[in-house]
Formats: structure tokens, sequence, C-alpha cells
């Protein structure tokens, strides 16, 4: 019998004989038979309203699972890659897109915005390769803003790994650039021959955070090249170039290299080219010349322009000054009728009302004031010469009435008028010009008209 | 003065000490592990080399190639190049000395008319050495090569042994 079937509870206290009483002993039994169960019910029930309280309480849910919810994900990303993967892609991916395409767009805009803003020859400059290469300022700008910087070119032998010349732009920086060049070319036997074998192909590259070694290689010797930053198009093929120069230059020393490399001591300079080089390439050699000839255009159409300006120039001082004449307080004028026009624009002064002399004993006139007729106002239909005479031979005053400007028909000669014009100085102008350009509303009066000798 | 580098190897068995042995000669910069990476590791030591009336500096570079077998394909390439090369057997050890001839053929496969010095190291664990001279003498003139007793941990002969190689690949 165990322990709980001897429960303490379940014996007669009190020493009386059992099963005189009915209830008592009914009531005992069930607790020997069942008390057990009870309890474990009402454990489970406790233990079941706390569990309830828990689920329901959220901060409890969570100081439940936070534990272990980081390694319940690590053990499903350990089992199941792919799976999590696919699950959380979604998401993540399309977070992560978004993430990064806002981040381009704002530092396209802020780029795009700065240099349209600026002036700079510098920023005239890229707008105009921009135009040329068929992509935006911003595009231009931030390649422009890409940091590169050569920061040290080595020229190693191929075969020995030694270090045949070495350029740097801080040369007490690198004291074991002849170390760097032989583990250089370990590296690169290493990579030919773990993942290379068989196959055409060599290590190019090897990259380690901003900073990158570019690798080219000629038939003995090979160029390292540590720079900062994304290289510009064209430096590899300038690269290229320098190793293949030296190759050809040194091609006997190099073939039989005996670990002197003094003979070529003058390659430092080739090298250190590659340093003044690492500026972004300018244009391709088709866009060099489009824009060679728009710059061309440009200046044949300023010295088209400049010549053609001071040809005008001296056109107009050549001629003659145009005839100023003061502003009279008269309003009326007269044309003294002649055969042929005089030379020089005049006007003759017209009559003016006169107080008679003093009265004398004898009679005189009642002193009388003579009606001036009003000026002939015409328009200009047309921008034309102002000349001195009514003749298209006559010199020109230098001047050009504008279309649409008024004038004051003074007389009528044949098919020329003399005007005048009062500009906003206080002079007045007075010349010649073909009627056919001067429009008036009414008829021209007759007593400005000079007749001519008809057929 | 005359300033030259050469290309040089250290050949060996595993744990010979070829390690131990350029550690105690050169300027190292690369850590030891690059020999179980990759299989290799550059070290440097210069030296001055009498030859006739003048004095040349001679830079070493010293190839430690990895011994285990893992690199054995590798070694072809690390090997091309090189002038000379310091053998190095164990004294304790007397299967590392049989390899040595090995060792000089595969250098001379790809470098004819390399040179040798041959290095028995581990001489200061005299208890322990289980190789007789006789024996060490045969293989260094089957190589062609002269040889020394070194020990790198303390350092016997071991500058010795590197000059004596200077002077045979300056001649």
């Amino acid at each position: 019998m165990t322990g709980d079937s001897c429960h303490p509870s379940s014996t007669d206290a009190s020493g009386s004989p059992q099963g005189l009483q009915a209830e008592p002993p009914l009531e005992d039994l069930r607790d020997i038979l069942f008390g057990r169960y009870r309890r474990q019910i009402a454990e489970l029930e406790a233990e079941l309203d706390d569990l309830e309280r828990r689920v329901t309480d959220q901060d409890a849910l969570v100081a439940i699972i936070a534990p272990v919810l980081g390694d319940a994900i690590r053990r499903k990303i350990r089992d199941a890659r792919d799976e999590m993967i696919e699950a959380l892609y979604p998401v993540i991916g399309q977070a992560v897109v978004r993430a990064v395409s806002e981040a381009i767009r704002d530092l396209v805009r802020t780029m795009d915005a700065r240099v349209r803003t600026s002036f700079s020859p510098r920023a005239l400059w890229w707008r105009l390769r921009a135009r040329l290469g068929g992509v935006s300022d911003a595009e231009i700008a931030i390649r422009e803003a890409l940091p590169f910087e050569v920061i040290e070119v080595f020229l190693i032998h191929r075969e020995t790994g030694l270090l045949l010349q070495h350029v740097s732009r801080e040369p007490e920086a690198s004291p074991d650039s002849d170390l760097i060049s032989g583990m250089l070319t370990a590296i690169r036997d290493f990579a030919q021959d773990t993942f290379g074998r068989g196959e055409e192909g060599e290590l190019d590259e090897i990259q380690y955070g901003e900073r990158c070694i570019l690798l080219e290689a000629a038939r003995h010797a090979y160029l390292a090249v540590v720079v900062d930053g994304v290289e510009p198009p064209g430096f590899r093929a300038e690269m290229r170039e320098r190793v293949v120069e030296v190759e050809h230059a040194y091609e006997g020393v190099l073939r039989h290299y005996d670990g002197d490399a003094t003979s070529l001591a003058p390659v430092e300079g080739s090298l250190r080219s590659l340093m003044t080089v690492a500026a972004p390439r300018e244009l391709s050699r088709a866009q060099k010349l489009v824009l060679a000839g728009a710059v061309g255009f440009v200046v044949v159409c300023v010295a088209g322009a400049g010549l053609a300006g001071g040809w005008a120039w001296r056109t107009v001082r050549s001629t003659p000054t145009p005839v100023l004449v003061a502003i009279e307080p008269t309003s009326t004028s007269t044309v003294t009728p002649s055969p042929m026009p005089s030379a020089t624009a005049t006007i003759a002064p017209s009559p003016t009302p006169t107080l008679p002399p003093s009265p004398t004993n004898t009679p005189s006139p009642t002193p009388t004031f003579t009606p001036t007729p009003s000026p002939v106002i015409g328009l200009m239909t047309g921008s034309v010469w102002l000349h001195e005479g009514p003749s298209p031979e006559s010199p020109r005053l230098g001047m050009i009435l504008q279309r649409g400007q008024a004038v004051e028909i003074l007389a009528v000669l044949g098919d020329w008028c003399r005007v005048r014009w009062a500009p906003e100085t206080q002079v007045q102008i007075v010349g010649w010009v073909p009627l056919e350009w001067v429009g008036t509303t009414e008829a021209i009066p007759s007593r400005i008209i000079t007749p001519t000798a008809g057929p | 003065m005359r300033t030259i580098s050469k290309k040089i190897c250290l050949l060996g068995d595993f744990a010979v000490g070829k390690t131990s042995l350029t550690r105690r000669f050169v300027y190292d910069l690369f850590s030891d592990k690059y020999i179980s990476t990759i299989g290799v590791r550059v070290s440097r030591k210069t030296v001055a080399i009498p030859v006739g009336g003048d004095v040349v500096e001679l830079t070493i570079m010293l190839w430690d190639l990895g011994g285990s077998e893992e690199f054995n394909l590798m070694r072809a390439s690390y090997l091309r190049g090189a002038v000379g090369a310091v053998l190095v057997c164990d004294l304790t050890r007397p299967g590392t000395l049989d390899m040595i001839r090995t060792y000089a053929d595969e250098l001379l496969s790809v470098s004819p008319g390399a040179h040798f010095v041959l290095a028995a190291n581990k001489c200061d664990l005299i208890d322990h050495q289980r190789l007789a001279q006789e024996h060490v003498e045969s293989t260094a003139a089957d190589v062609n090569a002269p040889y020394y007793y070194t020990s790198a941990k303390t350092g016997d002969e071991v500058e010795t042994l590197f000059r004596h190689l200077g002077r045979l690949l300056i001649a």
C-alpha cells in the first residue's frame, strides 16, 4: 500500500469503530478511492488557470517565448535555410529593395539639385559631358563623385615574385613592398593552381573593403595596382599598356632576370603616370571629336558675329551724322518749293503773329492772328533708312526709322517725303524717306506736296 | 654596392623545423597561418656578401613551403623561379632525411642549376638524435650541398647556413 493510499486523514482519529455511521465512512471511502485524483485534478485546474492567464496576458506570453525565439529561428535557419529564405524573402527582399531604391533616389535627387544649382566651370563641364554621353547630370555627378585613388603600383617579376619596381603615394609607408610582392605572387599562384587548373585566365583582382588590388599580367611581369574606390573606364587598358611597354622594352632583362633591378629604374616614370591618370577618364575619341566640332562651330560663329559687328560698326561710323535741329516753339512750317531739293534739310521759319507798331496818327489795320495748319502725322509702315535727300542715292543719315514710329510729314516730293521725328531727347531729326513706307489716315494736304514735272 | 634579390625556398617534411629556422633568421611580416592556408609564407633577409673586393647586398626572399601533403600539388608553382633552397631534415626522425633527395629533384626539375644547403635541424636534442653524421654527410653529398647541424631553438649555425647559401647564389 502506498503512502497515498494510507492517507493520515482517512484513518479514524477518535478510535471509534468504523462503519457504524453511514456518511462519514462513505466519504472516507470516497476519499480513499478518489482523493488522489481529486487533488491531481485540482492541481491541473490551477495550472490551466495559470496557463490561460499567461496566454491571455500578452506581456506574460512574450516573456515566455522571447528566451527561446532566437534559438528557434537559428535552428530553423540552420535546418531549413532555403525554406526560411523563401518564407522571408517576400518581406525582407521587398523591404531591402525599397530601402536601397529610396537611398539611391535620394542620392540622385541631391546630386541633381546640386548640379543644377551650381554654375561652376566643373558643373558646366559635367552637364556638357552628360549631354554628350546621353546620361543625366546627376549620373555624371555621381560618377565623378565616386572616389578613386591609386595608392601603390607594384611591378613584379612573374616567375620569381621579386619586386622589379614600386611607386607609392607615401614611399616611407611601404618598406615591405618586396614581401608584399612575394605574397601576392604566392596568392596568384595559389588561385591559379586551385581554381584555374586547366583553364585560361588569372586572378585579376583582389578586393577588400573599399580597397582593391588590380592585377594585370604580361609574359614575364605583372602589375599590381592598389586603388581606393572604383576604377574609371579605361584604367585597366592603361595598366595593360604600361606592363606591355615594360615587357617590350626589357624583354631580355625579364626573361633571364638575375635579381638586379637597376636596369629597370627608368620604368618608374611610366608607373607613376598611372597615378596621374587616376582621375576618371575623359571622353571617348568619338565624343571628343563631336565636342571639338561643337567648340569649333561656336568659335566660328563667335568670330563671324564679331566680324559682322565690326563691319556694321564701321558702316555706321562712316555714314554722316544725322541732322539735329533744335525744337522750335512754333508748330507750323512751310517748304520752299524748289525744282531741286537742297542738300541740307532746313526748316523755314513760319510766319508768326506780330504786334503792330505803336499807334500813330495814321490809321492802321487791326491786328489779326493767322491760324496755323495742324501738323500732318504719319506712321512708318516699314523700317527704313533716313536719307539726306529725296533719293536712294542720297547719303544716309545713319538712322533707321522703325516700323510703327510716328513721324511728322513736312513735305512730299515725288515718291519721297520729308519727315521729322522727335525722339526722347530734346532734339529733332529731319530727313527723307520713301513715301511708300509712310502711312497716313488722311490724305496728305496739297500745301506740303511739291509738284514735280509730269510726263 | 650592388643590390640584388633572389628567391629561395625551404624544403622538408612536416615539422622538421623549417618555419622555426625561418623565424630565427628573417624578418617576418606575415603570420605563420599563411603556411597552413595557402601553403607558403614569404619572408625576407638582407645580407651583405663580399664578392672579390666588392660587397653585394643580397636580399633573400625566403619562401617557406608547407611540408604537408595537401600542398604537394601547389609546390611546383611555388618553386618556380627559386634559385636555391635550404633542405631541412630532423635529426630525431631518420625518415625526414630520406626525402631530401626528392625535394632537391623537385626543385631541379623547375629550376635547373639551383643551389642547396642541407640543414640537419634540432641538433640541440642530443639525446633524441637518431641520424648518424655519415648518413647526413652522404645525403648532402648526394645533392651536392654543404650541410650544417642547426638548432632553431638555440640559433646554432642558422646564420652561417643562410650566408653560405647566399655566397653560392652570388658566385
